[in-house]
């Protein structure tokens, strides 16, 4: 949790808007967002504080002890650990499978993950590491009768888990379109999403029947056996056999294909 | 069996006579699939009469032998070897190893345990 003390603000500097109503850290110290943190604090600060309350009291902390210079804590929190959400049920929602070739693209990939999932609102936990895949292959290094000696390649896979608690369906979904959007190279995903519904689901599902037929109702035309432009106006349709006929001809055909037996 | 052979070239990969047996073999089966399989029920299913399942036997064995999986050789694409393919990467050994060595498949690397 060290804060950069290189990189110096340099708005409130610029703008003069750090003046008279802090003078005693105007007189020696640096003029720095730690150092102005009166209620007359720039609204950026404000701002930023809202998405970044653990970063905040942190930062607190070390700007009253020792008033350094630091950036904007947007910013500042893009250096620190990702911000996690709690999850109030703990009822998973989704898994998120990430896996790689290379644990660079992998690691760097769950961190903006798990950045993303807390700005959605979504606890997510993780990333956990799974048990590796190693695939080998070893094949002879020239012709066949030279097979004493041969070479041996091998792939692995690494694997990392997130899961989402209490999530709800629409922001699960949003998190894995934007992951989706912003897919980094050589890093593939697969996610297992559960959705939750109430417990009368059949009366759900028959309500949805009704107004899907409402829907149909001008569709089945569409179906027809027979082609309708090949029909004269005014004649009736050729219908279907009935089902009676349908189950005469496949007893006929049965006995036919039987030899008459 | 040229009827099976598409009239224009269909493949991206590196081509000789028996790659394209091969690929021609492979749409034969796909296209012939659902009857083989179809043929192959009614022969099994002892609840049918025994006329029919021989005349399916029959039907079943004259069909042409391009439909059959059995026919189906996995073929190197960038070589089109028959022997000592990699399915992991459909090639033989050697292309496997010489892509392997320019690094042209991910994640490929030499192994030492």
């Amino acid at each position: 949790m060290s804060t950069p003390r290189l990189i110096r603000p340099l708005r409130p500097l610029l703008q003069g808007q750090v003046p008279r109503a802090a003078p005693r850290a105007a007189a020696t110290q640096l003029r720095t967002y730690a150092s102005v943190e009166q209620p007359s604090a720039p609204s950026a600060a404000k701002a930023s504080s809202a998405n970044a309350p653990a970063a905040e009291e942190a930062a607190e902390e070390s700007g009253k002890k020792n008033r350094v210079s630091r950036l904007p804590r947007a910013l500042e929190a893009l250096y620190l650990k990702p911000l996690r959400r709690e999850a109030e049920y703990g009822v998973p929602t989704c898994d998120l499978q990430l896996r790689s070739y290379s644990a660079r693209n992998l690691e760097f990939f769950c961190d903006f993950a798990l950045r993303a999932a807390y700005y959605l609102n979504l606890p997510a936990f993780g990333p956990v590491p799974l048990p590796r895949l190693v695939e080998r292959w070893t094949v002879p290094k020239s012709t066949f009768i030279f097979k004493k000696s041969q070479e041996n390649f091998e792939r692995i896979t690494l694997r990392r888990l997130i899961q989402i608690k209490d999530g709800h369906p629409d922001n699960v979904q949003l998190w894995l379109a934007f992951l989706q959007k912003h897919a980094y190279y050589g890093v593939g995903m697969k996610a297992n999403v559960w959705e939750f519904s109430k417990l009368d689901v059949a009366k759900e599902m028959d309500k949805s029947v009704d107004e899907t037929a409402k829907l149909m109702e001008g569709k089945w035309d569409h179906l027809a056996y027979v082609e309708k432009k090949a029909e004269p106006e005014g004649k009736p349709r050729e219908q279907l056999p009935t089902p009676e006929a349908l189950e005469q001809f496949i007893a006929a055909e049965r006995r036919r294909i039987a030899g008459g037996r | 069996m040229s009827m099976f052979r598409a009239k224009k070239l269909d493949l991206g990969c590196f081509t000789n006579v028996r790659i394209l047996r091969d690929h021609s073999k492979r749409k034969a089966f796909e296209a012939a699939e659902p009857e083989r399989q179809a043929l192959r029920y009614i022969i099994r299913n002892t609840l049918l009469p025994a006329r029919t399942r021989a005349i399916a036997q029959l039907q079943l064995t004259q069909m042409h032998c391009y439909t059959r999986p059995t026919q189906i050789r996995n073929r190197c694409i960038l070589g089109g070897k028959g022997r000592g393919i990699l399915r992991d990467f459909k090639m033989s050994r050697y292309n496997f190893r010489m892509q392997a060595l320019e690094g042209n498949l991910p994640g490929v690397k030499k192994a030492s345990w």
